[in-house]
Protein backbone atom coordinates (compact mmCIF):
# COMPACT_ATOMS: atom_id res chain seq x y z
CA UNK A 1 0.00 0.00 0.00
CA UNK A 2 3.05 2.70 0.86
CA UNK A 3 5.06 1.70 -2.37
CA UNK A 4 1.32 2.33 -4.31
CA UNK A 5 1.06 5.78 -2.39
CA UNK A 6 4.56 6.64 -3.05
CA UNK A 7 3.82 6.60 -6.60
CA UNK A 8 0.86 7.86 -6.66
CA UNK A 9 2.36 10.85 -4.66
CA UNK A 10 5.86 11.20 -6.44
CA UNK A 11 6.42 15.18 -6.87
CA UNK A 12 4.15 16.11 -3.94
CA UNK A 13 5.25 14.13 -0.82
CA UNK A 14 8.55 12.19 0.05
CA UNK A 15 8.21 8.99 1.34
CA UNK A 16 11.35 7.85 3.49
CA UNK A 17 11.17 4.31 5.24
CA UNK A 18 13.92 4.12 8.05
CA UNK A 19 14.33 0.16 8.82
CA UNK A 20 14.72 -0.50 12.31
CA UNK A 21 16.28 3.19 12.64
CA UNK A 22 19.29 1.76 10.88
CA UNK A 23 20.70 4.98 9.62
CA UNK A 24 21.80 8.44 10.87
CA UNK A 25 18.41 10.08 10.30
CA UNK A 26 16.38 7.24 11.21
CA UNK A 27 18.20 7.53 14.70
CA UNK A 28 18.31 11.01 14.86
CA UNK A 29 14.50 11.62 14.00
CA UNK A 30 13.71 8.51 15.89
CA UNK A 31 15.16 10.19 19.14
CA UNK A 32 13.90 13.45 18.24
CA UNK A 33 10.30 12.45 18.53
CA UNK A 34 10.77 9.53 20.72
CA UNK A 35 10.17 6.61 18.37
CA UNK A 36 9.37 4.00 20.52
CA UNK A 37 7.51 0.88 17.92
CA UNK A 38 7.20 0.08 14.86
CA UNK A 39 5.57 0.92 12.04
CA UNK A 40 5.42 4.96 13.26
CA UNK A 41 4.73 7.21 10.47
CA UNK A 42 5.31 10.30 10.61
CA UNK A 43 3.89 13.06 8.28
CA UNK A 44 6.27 16.51 8.14
CA UNK A 45 5.27 19.45 6.33
CA UNK A 46 7.52 21.40 3.64
CA UNK A 47 8.89 23.60 6.77
CA UNK A 48 9.92 20.57 8.23
CA UNK A 49 7.12 21.18 11.14
CA UNK A 50 5.62 17.64 12.06
CA UNK A 51 2.12 17.80 11.13
CA UNK A 52 1.18 14.33 13.10
CA UNK A 53 2.21 10.64 13.56
CA UNK A 54 0.76 7.50 13.37
CA UNK A 55 1.61 4.24 15.19
CA UNK A 56 0.19 1.15 14.29
CA UNK A 57 -0.62 -0.32 10.76
CA UNK A 58 -3.24 2.27 9.69
CA UNK A 59 -5.24 2.02 6.54
CA UNK A 60 -5.17 3.18 2.96
CA UNK A 61 -8.19 6.16 3.37
CA UNK A 62 -6.13 7.08 6.60
CA UNK A 63 -2.83 7.29 5.06
CA UNK A 64 -4.50 9.46 1.89
CA UNK A 65 -6.14 11.75 4.72
CA UNK A 66 -3.14 12.46 6.50
CA UNK A 67 -0.79 12.96 3.29
CA UNK A 68 -3.70 15.33 2.06
CA UNK A 69 -3.28 17.68 4.66
CA UNK A 70 0.23 18.36 4.36
CA UNK A 71 0.94 21.66 3.62
CA UNK B 1 -20.89 -23.68 67.09
CA UNK B 2 -19.87 -20.32 67.75
CA UNK B 3 -16.55 -20.37 66.23
CA UNK B 4 -18.48 -21.68 62.85
CA UNK B 5 -20.72 -19.06 62.79
CA UNK B 6 -17.25 -16.44 63.08
CA UNK B 7 -15.78 -18.14 59.98
CA UNK B 8 -18.62 -17.69 57.53
CA UNK B 9 -19.15 -14.09 59.06
CA UNK B 10 -15.67 -13.64 58.18
CA UNK B 11 -16.21 -15.20 54.91
CA UNK B 12 -18.82 -12.76 54.01
CA UNK B 13 -17.00 -10.18 54.48
CA UNK B 14 -14.50 -11.28 52.52
CA UNK B 15 -16.62 -11.38 49.75
CA UNK B 16 -17.92 -8.03 50.34
CA UNK B 17 -15.09 -6.60 50.50
CA UNK B 18 -13.55 -8.19 47.13
CA UNK B 19 -16.54 -6.93 45.28
CA UNK B 20 -16.01 -3.58 46.43
CA UNK B 21 -12.67 -3.19 45.19
CA UNK B 22 -13.71 -4.56 42.03
CA UNK B 23 -16.59 -2.29 41.66
CA UNK B 24 -14.56 0.94 42.86
CA UNK B 25 -11.22 -0.36 41.12
CA UNK B 26 -9.24 1.84 44.01
CA UNK B 27 -6.02 2.74 43.00
CA UNK B 28 -2.83 0.68 44.47
CA UNK B 29 0.18 -1.51 43.83
CA UNK B 30 -1.38 -3.11 40.99
CA UNK B 31 -3.31 -0.47 39.61
CA UNK B 32 -7.27 1.43 39.49
CA UNK B 33 -8.74 4.47 38.54
CA UNK B 34 -6.26 7.73 39.97
CA UNK B 35 -6.80 11.10 40.63
CA UNK B 36 -5.15 14.07 38.59
CA UNK B 37 -2.64 14.25 41.43
CA UNK B 38 -2.25 10.39 41.41
CA UNK B 39 -1.32 10.82 37.74
CA UNK B 40 1.28 13.18 38.71
CA UNK B 41 2.48 11.01 41.37
CA UNK B 42 2.79 8.24 39.21
CA UNK B 43 4.28 9.98 36.02
CA UNK B 44 7.11 11.58 38.45
CA UNK B 45 7.66 8.01 39.19
CA UNK B 46 8.61 6.97 35.43
CA UNK B 47 5.14 5.52 34.71
CA UNK B 48 3.85 5.65 30.88
CA UNK B 49 1.30 8.22 30.40
CA UNK B 50 -1.02 7.73 27.29
CA UNK B 51 -3.64 10.12 25.78
CA UNK B 52 -5.92 7.76 24.46
CA UNK B 53 -7.65 10.25 22.60
CA UNK B 54 -7.43 10.88 18.58
CA UNK B 55 -4.63 13.22 17.41
CA UNK B 56 -6.56 16.09 16.63
CA UNK B 57 -8.32 15.86 20.43
CA UNK B 58 -3.97 15.54 21.43
CA UNK B 59 -3.19 18.52 19.73
CA UNK B 60 -5.90 20.15 21.11
CA UNK B 61 -4.28 19.95 24.49
CA UNK B 62 -2.63 17.38 26.79
CA UNK B 63 -0.57 16.57 29.95
CA UNK B 64 2.86 17.74 28.91
CA UNK B 65 5.03 14.12 28.41
CA UNK B 66 1.70 12.28 27.35
CA UNK B 67 2.19 9.98 24.40
CA UNK B 68 -0.85 9.81 22.00
CA UNK B 69 -1.82 6.41 20.95
CA UNK B 70 -5.83 6.49 20.47
CA UNK B 71 -7.52 3.77 21.64
CA UNK B 72 -7.93 2.00 18.34
CA UNK B 73 -4.39 1.95 17.73
CA UNK B 74 -3.41 0.18 21.20
CA UNK B 75 -3.32 -2.98 19.68
CA UNK B 76 -0.68 -2.24 17.31
CA UNK B 77 1.56 -0.50 19.85
CA UNK B 78 1.08 -1.56 23.37
CA UNK B 79 2.12 -5.58 21.59
CA UNK B 80 5.72 -4.24 22.01
CA UNK B 81 5.75 -2.59 25.22
CA UNK B 82 7.01 -3.42 28.71
CA UNK B 83 4.48 -4.92 31.06
CA UNK B 84 6.16 -4.49 34.17
CA UNK B 85 6.46 -0.79 33.63
CA UNK B 86 3.44 1.47 35.25
CA UNK B 87 1.17 2.77 32.03
CA UNK B 88 -1.55 5.32 32.85
CA UNK B 89 -4.19 6.64 30.57
CA UNK B 90 -6.64 9.30 29.77
CA UNK B 91 -8.76 10.03 27.46
CA UNK B 92 -11.83 13.35 27.63
CA UNK B 93 -14.54 11.64 30.29
CA UNK B 94 -13.11 8.32 31.42
CA UNK B 95 -14.95 5.85 28.87
CA UNK B 96 -12.13 5.29 26.10
CA UNK B 97 -9.53 5.37 29.29
CA UNK B 98 -11.61 2.78 30.88
CA UNK B 99 -11.53 0.26 27.39
CA UNK B 100 -7.95 0.50 27.29
CA UNK B 101 -7.16 -0.24 30.88
CA UNK B 102 -9.56 -3.33 30.93
CA UNK B 103 -7.78 -4.26 27.73
CA UNK B 104 -3.88 -3.26 29.01
CA UNK B 105 -4.80 -5.38 31.78
CA UNK B 106 -5.95 -8.53 29.51
CA UNK B 107 -2.85 -8.06 27.58
CA UNK B 108 -0.75 -8.82 31.11
CA UNK B 109 -0.12 -5.22 32.36
CA UNK B 110 0.92 -5.55 35.59
CA UNK B 111 -0.17 -1.90 36.47
CA UNK B 112 -2.59 -0.05 35.09
CA UNK B 113 -3.78 3.15 36.01
CA UNK B 114 -6.97 4.88 34.84
CA UNK B 115 -7.65 8.67 35.16
CA UNK B 116 -10.91 8.96 36.92
CA UNK B 117 -13.35 11.36 34.80
CA UNK B 118 -10.43 12.13 32.21
CA UNK B 119 -8.50 14.97 30.96
CA UNK B 120 -10.56 17.43 33.14
CA UNK B 121 -8.94 16.01 36.14
CA UNK B 122 -5.70 17.25 35.09
CA UNK B 123 -5.29 20.18 37.48
CA UNK B 124 -1.79 21.02 36.01
CA UNK B 125 -1.05 22.85 32.74
CA UNK B 126 -1.79 21.71 29.18
CA UNK B 127 0.05 21.52 26.16
CA UNK B 128 -0.81 22.10 22.63
CA UNK B 129 0.54 20.44 19.24
CA UNK B 130 1.18 17.30 17.51
CA UNK B 131 3.23 14.80 19.18
CA UNK B 132 6.30 15.50 18.21
CA UNK B 133 5.49 19.45 19.22
CA UNK B 134 6.44 18.88 22.77
CA UNK B 135 9.81 18.38 21.16
CA UNK B 136 11.86 21.39 19.50
CA UNK B 137 13.33 21.23 16.26
CA UNK B 138 12.37 20.74 12.32
CA UNK B 139 13.15 17.86 10.33
CA UNK B 140 14.57 18.01 6.71
CA UNK B 141 12.68 18.35 4.01
CA UNK B 142 13.35 19.27 0.19
CA UNK B 143 10.67 21.58 0.27
CA UNK B 144 8.14 19.37 -0.44
CA UNK B 145 5.85 17.39 2.59
CA UNK B 146 7.36 13.72 3.75
CA UNK B 147 5.98 11.03 5.18
CA UNK B 148 8.50 8.99 7.34
CA UNK B 149 8.28 5.12 8.24
CA UNK B 150 9.53 3.47 10.70
CA UNK B 151 9.29 -0.09 10.41
CA UNK B 152 11.14 -3.41 11.03
CA UNK B 153 13.06 -5.23 8.29
CA UNK B 154 11.54 -8.50 9.54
Amino acid sequence: MVDRLKQEYEGKVDFTIHLDGADEEGERIAAMIGVRYVPTFVFVNSDGSIKGTDIGAIGEAKMRQRLDSLK
Amino acid sequence: MASRRWMIWAAIAVAVAGVGYLVSRPAGPQGGVVSGDELASLFAGGARVIDVRTPIEYEGGHIPGAENVPVDQLPGAAGVWDREVPIAVYCLSGERSANAAGYLTAQGFTRVYDLGGGIGSWKGDLVTGAQAGDRPGAIATSGRPRMIEFSSDT
